[in-house]
């Protein structure tokens, strides 16, 4: 796999794309894009089946080791790839090693080892058990293993530390990386770790080996994942974006995750970014709400976001999105939705999935369009003011009762036991 | 369609020994092949799936339940939306209960006179509602399913008050009547009365010849699958299925295990339904011919193989047992995927018991099924008698 990139810009938007994928010949991945968020393999609440009524492109599954480190026994049994394994082999897939839908606890360091909150507690992880799980999971693409435990308000000396510590798995995963069969030709992502710290990531792109067999890099650090990062301003993140990227080879792919609001995505893109996730679909439909905000720079006015929650839908029965393609659009209602929803059923979510994730590819389609036609300005400048504008109060609650859910694979198992309202009319056979 | 009919029922193919019998019934909203299993949507939506993903599985009608979808979204929403088929996006047949049932499920928080049941609802209002048969016939012609039931009055299977299951059964046929009167749309949805009278064998076959009496296209058969024996279970399909006219298709409400279904179905019924499959998914089991899998045991853990080799559904088809087994009960995927198979299991097994119907070659199939169900031949006695009386000997 290669990444070709149009124009050698360092902060500027850019077209480029993935290309020559492996048993793929003809498959060309254009950036800027998103990877399709999963948890433990699979997008929320869609199976195969739906996703291939969702897209029939091919995309980017983005794995987190977090939600996939216990499938370590059996991959080490099974021939085939992660992506496979877990009945996506239409698309590519990139393993990383944290959740950017779900925030990760901070500290807990120990030497040589990063700790992975799975859900069955603690895992420490060294480069030498990443770089194995890496040649077990068999990824199209795969990040480094780093240290990004640092935010904003992080001290120097975690800073520090996570400078250090990513430099050294950095080394140690490249080197095992060269003697790894199944995986030498698997994409290979570095990270930058320095948190806010302009001199420290200095230090962490000087301290890494930018050699060649590495295809792109990941601003790491920059927070700890989960619902919150939607409420980070672009003006915060600006200065190291711009300072990693300027000193980055312009030849390189340049990835960011988390699950950001479309306004920091086009600034983002704009800097010169290339390569996101969908994990803040995951957080939006996991609030109820579904992406209305507009793609197109000539595009109408429409809410940023509707909470199907809200009441003013129970008799609505126009689609969500009046225009909009997905299947959810085109078969089903707001008022039906929002019924699914307020009785918790699960086919509430799966509709809105559909619609987020194809509102979020068509998002970064037009953000493409508008590259190759020098609009991209245009469209930030109008989605900007619609979130701007649509900043009240509906929207301030959207966003907190994201930041309130703990753990939705949690709340999904207890809910579980108790959605269950319809009538057992079965006695148990012998 | 003729406006007179909205049922027409064709037997196809009757098995020459038991009861079995294949037949055509056609809805306003399209053809069923009987013997048919119904998943169970509840809340006008079959757990999680796609009315697109329920085309793929080849379900023809579905079961939704009127007390909840009177509740939620309540009727007039359900009236603005132009009725369920509409609300939901499925455009094939449904059948509604009468939300009698939940009289049994929920007892201690309802009351029965002759008027109707007095519920109070489960949601947070508390609020109290009166089910009328009047009552239950208004919503479930505002929700518009193919087949609606009337209202009956349920006691509980296992109950010895005589004068109780009397008092019921003759009350059932009394709200029937006063269920047909209030019936707004009977040239597009069809009334079914339900057989009552508990394991009472003179009750029960009162409650058919009364309802009989009837015009009415088909008839259901309740007040079974509640905790009663299994041998008094099949001796009322048994005489329930006798008395029926067999020109008219017989509902068995609440059935769905699959041995169940093969023994009912050479009892002479032809339409079943059962929350078990879509439930059991939930909880992280499969569907298989030999019985079931609870996919969260250890020993799947590195199981590289499909829930079932032999099944053609997408689950099967793309996923192993060990992702299964990694992702059940954690993530909403696992409940789809679950789901998708068991609603796959259950109308495979009727499709191949109509082949075998079709084929003259019913009696084999349950022999073979009841083999490997129970590879050492020990069938449950009352699989034997129930077979036996039909005519059927398990080998």
């Amino acid at each position: 796999m290669k990444f070709i990139v149009e124009s050698l810009t360092k902060n500027a938007p850019r077209l480029g794309a993935l290309r020559e994928i492996e048993n793929r010949p003809n498959l060309v991945l254009e950036t800027p894009m998103a990877m399709l968020y999963t948890r433990g393999g699979s997008i929320p609440h869609i199976t195969n089946e739906v996703f291939k009524l969702l897209t029939q492109k091919s995309q980017i599954i983005q794995i987190p080791l977090v939600s996939t480190y216990n499938f370590e026994d059996v991959m080490s049994v099974y021939k085939g790839t992660i992506a496979e394994f877990v009945g996506m082999k239409e698309c590519i897939s990139c393993l990383t090693v944290q959740d950017p839908g779900d925030h990760t606890l901070p500290g807990y360091h120990v030497e040589n080892s990063i700790p992975l909150w799975t859900r069955h507690g603690k895992v420490l992880i060294s480069a030498k058990s990443y770089m194995n799980l890496v040649s077990l999971f068999k990824p199209d693409m795969y990040y480094l293993l780093s240290d990004g435990d640092t935010n904003i308000s992080s001290p120097a000396k975690r800073i520090r530390k996570s400078v250090q510590n990513t430099i050294k798995y950095h080394k140690q995963c490249i080197d095992t990386h060269e003697n790894l069969t199944g995986v030498k030709n698997s994409f290979m992502m570095g990270a930058i770790a320095g948190g806010y710290d302009l001199k420290a990531r200095k230090e962490c792109i000087d301290g890494i080996c930018q050699n060649d067999s590495i295809g792109g890099y990941l601003i790491d650090g920059l927070h700890n994942n989960g619902p919150e990062v939607e409420l980070l301003a672009a003006d915060e993140i600006n200065p190291v974006v711009v300072f990693v990227i300027n000193n980055l080879q312009p030849t390189k792919l340049r990835a960011i995750h988390g699950c950001w609001n479309p306004v920091v995505i086009l600034k983002l893109v704009q800097l010169g970014v290339d390569l996101f996730d969908t994990s803040y679909c995951y957080i939006v439909t996991e609030r109820s709400c579904a992406l209305t905000f507009t793609i197109d720079a000539n595009g109408n006015d429409e809410k940023f976001e509707l909470n199907l929650r809200q009441a003013d839908f129970a008799e609505d029965f126009g689609p969500i999105l009046p225009g909009c393609t997905c299947l959810a659009c085109s078969k089903y209602s707001r008022a039906y939705i929002h019924y699914l929803v307020n009785v918790q059923e699960l086919l509430g979510p799966v509709l809105l999935t559909i619609h987020n994730v194809h509102h979020y590819m068509r998002f970064f389609e037009s953000i493409r369009q508008c590259i190759g036609n020098g609009t991209l300005s245009l469209l930030e400048e109008k989605v900007g003011n619609q979130f701007h504008s649509s900043k009240h109060v509906d929207q301030q609650d959207n966003v907190l009762a994201s930041c309130e859910r703990v753990d939705s694979a949690d709340a999904f198992a207890s809910a579980v036991l108790e959605m269950d309202r319809d009538n057992i009319t079965a006695s148990v056979s012998s | 369609m003729s406006s007179r009919h909205p049922l027409v029922f064709h037997v196809l193919a009757e098995c020459k020994i038991s009861k079995a019998r294949v037949s055509k019934m056609i809805l306003p909203h399209g053809e069923v092949d009987t013997p048919v299993f119904m998943p169970v949507g509840t809340q006008g939506t079959l757990k999680g799936l796609l009315t697109e993903q329920l085309d793929n599985l080849g379900v023809q009608i579905m079961l939704a339940n009127t007390y909840h979808l009177g509740i939620k979204p309540g009727v007039e929403i359900l009236k603005k939306a132009g009725g369920l088929h509409k609300f939901m996006n499925w455009n094939c047949a449904l059948l509604t209960d009468s939300g009698g049932f939940q009289m049994v499920s929920l007892l201690k928080l309802a009351v029965i006179t002759e008027k109707g049941v007095q519920f109070r609802s489960l949601n947070a209002s508390k609020s109290e509602i009166v089910l009328t048969p009047e009552h239950s016939i208004e919503i479930q012609n505002v929700i518009g399913a193919d087949i609606i039931m009337q209202l009956d009055d349920v006691v509980k299977t296992t109950s010895s008050d005589d004068k109780r299951i009397e008092e019921a059964m003759y009350r059932t046929t009394r709200w029937l009547d006063r269920c047909m009167q209030s019936h707004k749309r009977v040239e597009d949805q069809n009334i079914f009365p339900i057989v009552q009278g508990t394991l009472n064998t003179k009750l029960r076959s009162l409650s058919a010849k009364a309802h009989m009496k009837r015009d009415v296209r088909g008839f259901a058969i309740g007040g079974l699958s509640g905790g009663e024996s299994k041998d008094e279970f099949w001796k009322m399909v048994n005489l329930s299925t006798d008395i029926l006219p067999k020109n008219k298709p017989r509902y068995l409400m609440g059935v769905g295990f699959a041995i169940d279904l093969v023994v009912c179905t050479a009892l002479g019924v032809d339409m079943y339904d059962c929350v078990f499959p879509t439930r059991t998914a939930r909880f992280g089991c499969a569907l298989v011919m030999t019985g079931q899998l609870n996919l969260k045991q250890k020993m799947y853990k590195t199981d590289l193989t499909p829930i079932d080799k032999d099944c053609d559904c997408s689950t099967c088809k793309t996923y192993t047992r060990s992702y299964l087994h990694h992702i059940a009960t954690i993530h909403t995927v696992s409940c789809h995927l679950l789901t998708v198979h068991n609603v796959a299991f259950q109308l495979r097994l009727m499709r191949n018991i109509r082949e075998s119907i079709k084929e003259n070659k019913f009696v084999e199939f349950v022999q073979s099924f009841m083999v490997d169900l129970h590879p050492n031949k020990d069938y449950p006695n009352w699989v034997i008698d129930a077979l036996q009386a039909v005519g059927i000997q398990l080998k």
